[in-house]
């Protein structure tokens, strides 16, 4: 009516504005690739969905601009404010020295542990071992087997792992650990150690796997023999270079086949960025 | 700007007689102009000293809104009062009295400073969901409540808990209260909106200020927000879906077909239960007013039960988001389904072996109502296009209300994540207790069951498999959010007896399960 004043509902202005935000603040995020650092890249389809959806509905809201209520809600906007904020500034990757205080004996369901290696050092739970089948379902890392890897010399038996194939060559090796023993191995990691389920002249050259988000990260990599492992200090990053046999490794009454490195030779390296996936 | 006071409520609620309450011993030597859309029983006790009132009735109020306004006006000129109240109609949404408002004449000299809603103990839950979309519209856009004729402290604690099903958080004074009553109402309340932007500006100040230190690797601080972050981002495009899912069978399906499919004999009834549930991609959330409906419309209680207990456990989007959560692994979700329709049916074949004594029912109220905002009276349900603007917002309400349970939970499972150090329990006599600890923490979470996957994720690293199910089977059928919900529609007695009963199979199934599946 010509005689109505227009009168704001602020609720649906905040929403509105939350739903510009967050989507904006998602799209950001999921363009430059920075989602990585919190959940796996299988989730970049579902992230569009999401912006559009949060579009469709601030569109909605502006229908409702001037519908007026008394009562004004604002709370629930902080559902919405909270991870835009806390996502302005970057986070610092999680590192194994943040992970190793939380997840002593963890491993998930070790829904790897025939492919990746964590296993090795981070013992699935009792209820894992008897059900081994779980590994079966899990999709596999996608490699087609008969492609050439990258990095891999067959004439001369060397293996150079790439920072980028890190997880491809894991769940490689893992997968015909045979093929390739005797093969000379280089890659690079972090220093994780564990007393508890290594022994003193062990460690892994670790990078961090996400399976699902930043929640199950898990150290991944293959458990090395190195007389000097006393001396390498915890998560700093090395480069090793060594032989792959396949070892034993027992956990309570257990014993799996492991592939392992005998290291001959470690230099420091550059701290990688970036997690590993086992999916895409 | 003269300051207006609306007092809404149903029939015979006592506006009138709240009204002489308040103006009675109020402030004196104010001039008032008392405006009744009502002419209940009892009348007016103002007329004399600086009191005016002008009575509308309903068929003006339809008819003639412009005389309304016009006669308002007149009466602000001419009598100059500082104080407007107005009685409201009990069966006219608020946004007709706001409409009326906000002709430009009015909207210049006074404004809507409070509103208060006057219900009676009584009554109420018998009348809400049978007299139409007005009388929750005023329960939801009301300040704050005022109780009639609540008898003893359980009903007074009752008709809190149904005002506030409509309106979250809103003070419930008893009508005896007048001084309380009339502080609050000439309390000067702050303005949520401008409360909220400054909340914020000072929060990002502060975040923003000390974000170098959170940036420090491998603090604490740093590694929960990781791992809040991570969670919540991989559950809320799930939690977006099932929302989306679950607005629209609410919005598009009409309740009497769903209510027709289930057959009236105890097996049947179940089958279709289980498969009403998996065919239903909705969550405890939606599943719970549903259930209601069914039971209101005669579906004998095992079967509704059934499909209640099911419904968030074994539908596509849980199944889905169970097998991206897990990693792809077919096996959690077979044991999560399969566990899920056992548990559900053992639960319902129980009720059919004992029933419940006495009323399941509680009163009349409607459990589909939720606090969305949703009934709001101008919402038109009939066209599409009602239908899609409804579907837009029910999706968009029900997104901040479940959204709300699932930051708290992500918090909160990150927080336990990062701080917990010792040693998961396992073991022979263990796994009972981690059970228990898991059962718990899903009772507390009350987190959607199609993002609750997730977040069993990162429990598994810390407990068995066999107490993670427990998490996931017994988390959707039952949590704090659900009882919570499920005591606004029915009897104490029998939401009690549901949760122990839920509870018993639950932990029973998940314990046979980790016992000789797993073990």
């Amino acid at each position: 009516m010509y005689d109505r004043k227009k009168v704001l509902n602020p609720q649906t202005l905040l929403e509105l504005l939350c739903y510009i935000a967050f989507a904006v603040s998602l799209c950001r995020l999921t363009v430059t690739g920075q989602y990585k650092s919190y959940v796996t890249p299988k989730m970049e389809p579902y992230f569009y969905f999401t912006v559009a959806v949060m579009g469709v509905w601030a569109v909605s809201g502006l229908f409702r601009l001037f519908q007026p209520r008394h009562k004004v809600r604002a709370a629930h906007c902080l559902i919405l404010t909270i991870p835009v904020l806390l996502l302005l500034p970057p986070h610092t990757p999680i590192n194994t020295a943040a992970l190793s205080v939380g997840y002593v004996g963890g491993g998930a369901f070790a829904g790897f542990s025939g492919q990746s290696g964590y296993a090795a050092y981070n013992p699935p739970l009792p209820a894992t071992i008897i059900e081994p089948g779980i590994a079966d379902d899990t999709p596999s890392v996608g490699v087609e087997q008969t492609a050439a890897f990258p990095g891999l010399d067959a004439e001369h038996r060397k293996i150079t792992v790439a920072n980028e194939d890190f997880g491809l060559w894991i769940a490689e090796l893992y997968d015909h650990m045979e093929t390739y023993e005797g093969y000379t191995v280089v890659m690079t990691g972090a220093v994780f150690k564990d007393p508890e389920l290594m022994n003193a002249n062990e460690f892994v050259p670790a990078r961090l796997m996400m399976s699902c988000c930043v929640a199950d990260l898990t150290p991944a990599g293959l458990l090395c023999a190195y007389d000097g492992a006393d001396g390498l200090s915890p998560d700093s990053w090395v480069t090793v270079e060594g032989t792959l046999f396949v070892g034993q490794y027992e956990f309570e009454g257990t014993t799996y086949a492991d592939p392992q490195i005998s290291v001959a030779k470690i230099t420091p390296a550059e701290a990688v960025e970036g997690y590993i996936y086992p999916i895409g | 700007m003269i300051p207006v006071y609306v007092i809404t409520g149903f029939l015979d609620a006592g506006k009138t007689t709240l009204l002489n309450q308040l103006l009675g011993g109020g402030k004196p030597n104010v001039q008032r102009l008392v405006l009744q859309f009502e002419s209940g029983e009892e009348p007016l006790r103002c007329q004399d000293g600086g009191c005016e009132t002008l009575s509308f009735p309903k068929k003006m109020l339809e008819r003639e809104p412009r005389q309304i306004t016009e006669d308002i006006y007149g009466c602000l000129l001419k009598n100059k009062p500082q104080e407007i109240w107005i009685e409201w109609n009990c069966v006219a949404p608020l946004s007709q009295l706001r409409e009326l408002l906000s002709r430009r004449s009015l909207y210049r000299c006074c404004r809507v400073t409070k509103v208060i809603h006057i219900a009676d103990a009584e009554t109420l839950e018998g009348i809400l969901g049978k007299t139409g979309g007005a009388l929750p519209d005023q329960i939801a856009d009301c300040d704050f409540a005022a109780a009639r004729n609540a008898s003893s402290d359980g009903a007074y604690r009752r008709i809190k808990r149904v005002l506030r099903a409509l309106n979250p958080g809103i003070p419930v004074y008893r009508a005896e209260q007048t001084e309380e009553i009339r502080g609050r109402l000439y309390r000067k309340k702050p303005r949520p909106a401008a409360v909220f932007c400054a909340a914020l500006a000072a929060l990002t100040a502060v975040y923003l200020c000390t974000a170098p230190l959170f940036k420090l690797p491998q603090t604490l601080v740093n590694t929960v927000i990781n791992v809040f972050l991570g969670t919540l981002l991989q559950a809320v495009p799930f939690l977006i879906i099932g929302v989306l899912i679950s607005s629209a069978i609410q919005v598009f399906v009409p309740r009497e077909a769903i209510e027709r499919l289930f057959p009236k004999k105890l097996g049947l009834g179940m089958l279709a239960a289980v498969l009403g549930g998996f065919c239903l991609p909705v969550c405890d959330c939606a599943s719970i007013p549903v259930f209601r409906s069914l039971v209101k419309k005669g579906v004998p209680l095992p079967a509704a039960i059934t499909f209640m207990t099911a419904a968030p456990v074994i539908n596509p989007v849980v199944m889905l988001s169970t097998y991206y959560a897990f990693n792809g692994s077919v096996k959690i979700v077979a044991a999560r389904v399969g566990m899920g329709i056992f548990a559900s049916v053992l639960t319902g074949l129980w009720f059919a072996l004992r029933p419940s004594r006495g009323a399941v029912l509680a009163g009349g109220f409607d459990g589909a109502m939720c606090a969305c905002g949703c009934y709001e009276a101008d919402a038109d349900g009939s066209t599409w296009r009602g239908k899609t603007a409804l579907f837009l917002r029910h999706s968009q309400a029900e997104f901040f209300n479940v959204g709300k349970y699932l930051t708290v939970g992500a918090f909160a499972a990150a927080l336990f994540q990062s701080v917990m150090t010792t040693a998961p329990l396992r073991g022979g006599t263990a796994i009972a207790a981690s059970l228990l600890v898991m059962m718990a923490a899903a009772f507390v979470l009350s987190l959607c069951s199609s993002s609750d996957a997730v977040i069993a994720r990162g429990f598994a690293s810390r407990f068995p498999l066999g107490a993670v199910m427990g998490f996931l089977v017994f988390g959707p059928m039952m949590d704090v959010k659900n009882v919570i919900m499920l005591s606004g529609g029915f009897s104490k007695r029998f939401v009690g007896r549901l949760l122990c009963v839920v509870f018993t199979v639950c932990f029973l199934t998940a314990l046979v399960f980790a016992r000789y599946v797993t073990n």
